[in-house]
């Protein structure tokens, strides 16, 4: 029984970092290629809460944002924030972490 | 019938090509002025004194050249010859902190950095100590929507270019507001309008230089406000391209000696260098990774004696140019 719980706590412990890992977002977006741009949109990525790091690839029209465990990015808004920083939005992948 | 159409069709080919010809003539221009030499280039990527992670502005002042390295949110300054004299700014929205730094601007003792992130302009003694910040985020008279450049003039008023505002302002030395150009968030594409504009230069005479970004074309305005001229391809209408005197973003304007306009062709991997009247003189830079390559120019400066200096965005370096000897 002693093993049975030890075990269990063990599960629980190794889980929690597993299960705060968070989410990341890959988003597509059109005509995305100057600085202005990339600090326009990381800019009101930032202003999300739950948002912990943003990532822009130029070269690949890429925004990669890895959001906190509990936090979701909606299409929806995605297309918003796009729409408010001058860009056109395409198409959002989510990955757990 | 076969005769008739291989008529037409070369008919369009002769007119497609005329236009090309007329096209080519009028808003094609010559280089009339000889050259400009790469001289040196220094930095890379990375967070240690001399190295970059997004050059984005420059100004050059007394034999210094400062350097905004925006995700290193600090400003750098250099001798003339690249060496590393100094560093100042961190990262936050506190005083003397910095978001994104973008074009700079010196006036008397004093440099003014855009904080494109923290929508407001901090002036800073040379040497890094921060003085005050004008500006908050706004779409209000005196406040801002990510500002990309400032030009001071003599009595200490700002021209502001509010990047997402989608104008120029202009403002008292404490921030309050005199006037503007544009309509606050509204793009447009004719005379006074703007899209994305990000940086401005004043002449001697008080003639303002706006870079009217995503407009790829250079707005000129008198001292009295009025709107004088414009380029930048044809009719200066957002109609970009990799011919002399076209652009492909416009990122940064800056007066030479002269009185000149130098401008940052972003896409276009180059400088361009106009007479005060929008004549095209010449232009020098190419895309790559070598001496004397940009991979994208952002920011340009003149010294005092002619070298330019430009900010080269994805090779995170700093290049020097001198004119070429006739």
């Amino acid at each position: 029984m002693k093993k049975l719980i030890a075990l269990l706590l063990m599960a629980l412990v190794w889980s929690i970092p597993v299960l705060a890992a968070g989410t990341q977002y890959q988003m597509r977006v059109d005509g995305l290629a100057c600085p202005y741009c990339a600090y326009g949109i990381e800019k009101k990525l930032k202003k999300i809460e739950g948002v912990e790091k943003i990532d822009v690839d130029l070269n690949k029209g890429l925004v990669i944002v890895k959001v906190a465990d509990g936090v979701k990015l909606t299409e929806k808004q995605m297309t918003q924030l796009f729409k408010d920083a001058g860009f056109t939005y395409r198409s959002m992948t989510e990955k757990a972490l | 019938m076969r005769k008739i159409i291989l008529k037409i069709a070369g008919g369009i080919v002769a007119l497609l090509l005329g236009f090309a010809a007329v096209i080519w003539l009028v808003w094609v221009p010559s280089a009339s002025e000889p050259g400009y030499v790469f001289v040196a280039a220094w930095g890379e990527r990375g967070a240690a004194p001399g190295q970059f992670n997004d050059p984005t502005g420059i100004v050059v002042h007394a034999g210094e050249v400062f350097v905004s390295d925006a995700r290193n949110a600090r400003i750098q300054v250099f001798e003339f010859d690249g060496r590393f004299k100094r560093q100042f700014g961190t990262r936050g929205d506190g005083p003397g902190q910095l978001g994104r730094p973008m074009n700079l601007n010196i006036s008397g003792n004093e440099l003014y950095v855009v904080d494109y992130w923290n929508d407001r302009i901090q002036v800073f003694t040379l040497d890094g100590t921060p003085l005050r910040a004008i500006g908050k985020a706004g779409k209000g008279p005196g406040e801002f929507g990510s500002p990309g450049g400032v030009a001071v003039a003599a009595n200490g008023d700002l021209f502001v270019a509010d990047f997402y505002g989608q104008r120029i302002q202009h403002l008292r030395a404490d921030g309050s507001f005199v006037k503007q150009w544009g309509i606050t968030g509204k793009i447009g594409i004719w005379a006074g309008e703007f899209n994305y504009p990000t940086d401005v230069a004043l002449a001697t005479n008080g003639t303002l230089y706006a870079a009217d970004g995503y407009n790829d074309r250079i707005q000129v305005f008198g001292p009295n406000g009025k709107f004088l001229r414009k380029w930048g391809g044809p009719f200066a209408l957002n109609i970009f391209g990799p011919f002399n005197g076209w652009f492909a973003t416009v990122t940064s304007v800056d007066i030479g000696p002269r009185g000149n306009v130098f401008v940052a062709d972003f896409y276009n991997n180059r400088i361009q260098k106009f007479s005060p009247d929008g004549t095209f003189l010449t232009a020098f830079g190419k895309k790559g990774h070598g001496p004397g390559q940009f991979d994208k120019a952002i920011a340009v400066s003149v010294a005092d004696d002619g070298t330019v200096f430009v900010a080269d965005y994805v090779n995170n370096r700093v290049q020097k140019w001198q004119p070429m000897k006739k």
